[in-house]
């Protein structure tokens, strides 16, 4: 932060996270209650619950937040590297009555940690909490993972509209967190660097990740 | 990337680049084959016009490119700011002597394009296409749009058009700069411009948001013919990979894709055709932000068509399919070329965060998938896939779309592999049929089936003309 200088004072905060999760375990209620406080609501008249923004104010200091949605069918499991590269953080989102989509979350955690290392915050939201009596995944073993992967395990419900506002609030103050170390630590470095590209965007990966995609796309 | 040394190296024979008036300057195919200074004398009437305009503009605007009409201007005001230029000023005229003088001061505003586009002449022989394709106005309305811009900026405005002006001066003589490299120094470029920005001139975010945006916009028209689609990437070979295996894929059906299309509903197949028009009406643009609006443009589309199929808002589970979907219907043209020049020269913080770039990011995906997509990945078996991609079969029907919705809806593994074998046997025996109907109905008529030859000389059969006797005609 020191580094930044003058323009910190004023900054906003630009996070990029994305949303994973197979398909089914209500990943577009949990946005769509989020950004608009809707549950299956009649008549919604948003177009798309695929990319959301929230701007949030916390402590004083502006976050914007874009969430990205991602396809969760099986088939598409091999572009995720292209939507989660640059992201922030991540929510991955499981179905508590259904013990195939926490495993799909653990197959998300080990892929994320490989390609984005400890940059990235994680959170497991287990969902639908309001049909526990069909749970399927116990809270002990969810937590436990979570704590083992270094990620936050939540409970929600889109449906009841319980733990959504603050699993999000927690994300954004560890993303803060994380985007302030990564700033000082830039800071003792290359002291010119960090007020470029706004936000807590690594300027150093900027170019290449900009590179990437392209490769991704074109590879084969 | 390896290769664009050889492929620079078409050879044309000097004289043929030389002023067709014979004054021993070089010609340019973008004047119709004369040097800048005959062509200045067989166009003076056209141009005439033009240049008063554009020294009116100069004289309003009191800024740095006054300097380029410095020579024809008589210095008659920009006292101060004609020395700010010099510098690329006398770098351009250094590197090519033969041209310059007489376009310098005829171009004006123009001439910053053109000029910095002509000194590939003398070194790559061939006239590139570039140059022909190019309406040779259009970077000088660029040009005139920045600085109108550029005028609400008040003071910075004056420093960013120098930079962005000499930035691109600089590219334009590093012709064989790789595509990659090229990326590079335009990305560094923008951060370095918005580095300043908001360090000297402390402007709001937003506010220098919206000056990278027409700064992007002035270089990318300026650099479009050496950016897009470069020779010295493989962009062209990716297009034609990826239009080859889409057009290979037109057989894939919505329903393979589960996506949540209802085609059916003609509002929905009126979003999609527009989808499929904004996507290709992509490669029309020419700054990376107005591609990626046909982008976001295409993709609201098929939200609404979702919206009409389904009936909720669309997640990122019913979007990609469709996407997917619009995208082999459309085959765009150029569409790695194009992915890849607004992957290069876009503003990154766009395409990482912004609403657009998560479309963007889509697309990329979309491309990602066709391009590796596999049987399993439709839901059909391999020999299915096979049978399609071979073209021996296929499942849809888009004549009778009514017929491919409700078949493929059926189970779609036993039964229908062996449908069209079907279809064939069935159509066999169907023509059988009613050839032997037609057979029957003609037995009745010819009961004296008499076996008539045509060629026989004693054809006495009443009712036929005799037969036409060779003749020969004199001369």
């Amino acid at each position: 932060m020191a580094a930044a200088g003058a323009t910190t004072a004023h900054r906003t905060y630009s996070f990029k996270v994305v949303l994973l999760g197979e398909g089914c375990v209500g990943k577009t209620s949990l946005v769509l209650r989020y950004c608009e406080n809707k549950f299956n609501d009649k008549h919604i008249t948003t177009l798309q619950a695929s990319f959301l923004t929230k701007k949030l104010n916390i402590t004083g200091k502006r976050v914007n937040l874009a969430i990205w949605d991602t396809a969760g069918q099986e088939r598409f499991h091999a572009l995720g590297p292209i939507y989660y590269r640059d992201s922030n953080g991540a929510i991955l989102v499981y179905d508590i009555t259904d013990e195939d989509s926490f495993q799909k979350v653990k197959n998300w955690v080990k892929e994320l940690r490989k390609m984005l290392g400890n940059e990235i915050c994680l959170c497991i939201v287990g969902n639908k909490i309001d049909l526990e009596k069909e749970r399927h995944v116990s809270v002990e073993e969810a937590e436990a993972y979570a704590e083992s992967v270094g990620a936050k395990h939540y409970h929600t419900s889109a449906k009841l509209n319980k733990g959504i506002e603050e699993m999000f609030l927690d994300l954004c103050k560890r993303m803060m967190e994380t985007a302030q170390v990564e700033e000082r630590s830039k800071g003792n470095g290359t002291s010119h660097a960090s007020t470029g590209r706004r936000g807590v965007q690594i300027i150093d990966d900027e170019p290449q990740a900009a590179t990437a995609a392209g490769g991704c796309c074109s590879s084969g | 990337m390896s290769s664009k040394t050889e492929r620079r190296g078409i050879y044309v024979d000097q004289a043929a680049l030389l002023c067709k008036k014979g004054c021993g300057f070089f010609g340019n195919s973008a004047w119709g084959g004369f040097c800048s200074k005959c062509w200045r004398e067989v166009n003076q009437k056209d141009r005439a016009k033009q240049i008063e305009e554009d020294h009116a503009l100069a004289e309003r605007l009191q800024r740095e490119e006054e300097a380029t009409y410095a020579g024809s201007n008589a210095g008659a005001q920009s006292g101060n700011s004609s020395t700010q230029l010099s510098k690329p000023e006398e770098k351009r005229n250094s590197q090519k002597p033969l041209t310059v003088p007489a376009g310098k001061k005829f171009f004006s505003t123009l001439a910053k394009t053109t000029l910095g586009r002509d000194v590939n002449v003398p070194s790559q022989p061939a006239p590139t296409t570039s140059i022909s394709q190019q309406p040779v106005v259009e970077p000088d309305q660029a040009t005139r749009q920045f600085i109108d811009f550029l005028k609400t900026v008040q003071k910075p405005g004056r420093d960013i058009f120098k930079q962005c002006h000499s930035f691109c001066h600089s590219v334009a003589y590093k012709k064989d700069l790789g595509a990659e490299d090229l990326s590079e120094s335009v990305q560094d470029f923008y951060q370095n411009l918005s580095d300043r920005l908001h360090t000297v001139y402390k402007g709001s975010p937003e506010r220098i948001e919206v000056i990278m945006d027409e700064v992007e916009k002035y270089i990318t028209l300026q650099l479009y013919e050496q950016a897009f689609c470069p020779e010295s990437a493989d962009d062209e070979v990716k297009d034609l990979a990826i239009q080859k295996r889409i057009r290979a894929l037109h057989w894939v059906t919505v329903q393979m894709l589960c996506a949540p299309l209802k085609e059916e509903i003609p509002a929905v197949s009126d979003s999609l055709d527009k989808a499929i028009t904004d996507v290709i009406e992509m490669d029309s643009k020419r700054v990376p932000r107005d591609k990626l609006g046909y982008v976001t443009r295409c993709s609201k589309h098929i939200f609404s068509a979702i919206k009409r199929s389904k009936r909720e808002a669309a997640s990122a589970d019913d979007f990609l399919p469709a996407l997917i979907y619009v995208v082999l219907k459309a085959n765009p043209p150029r569409l790695q070329s194009n992915i890849q020049y607004i992957t290069r020269f876009c503003n990154p913080r766009r395409l990482m965060s912004g609403e657009d770039g998560y479309y963007f990011t889509n697309l990329c995906c979309a491309i990602a998938f066709i391009e590796k997509l596999d049987a399993q990945s439709l839901n059909l078996s391999p020999e299915e896939f096979e049978l399609y991609m071979s073209d021996q079969a296929s499942p849809d029907r888009p004549q009778a779309p009514g017929i491919s919705f409700s078949s493929s809806s059926s189970s779609r593994s036993g039964p229908r592999a062996d449908r069209p074998e079907n279809d064939l046997i069935d159509w066999g025996d169907g023509v059988e049929a009613s050839v032997q109907d037609v057979l029957d109905g003609l037995h009745l008529d010819s009961c004296t089936p008499s076996t008539s030859a045509i060629d026989s000389d004693n054809v006495d059969s009443e009712g036929l003309p005799p037969p036409l006797q060779p003749q020969v005609f004199a001369g």
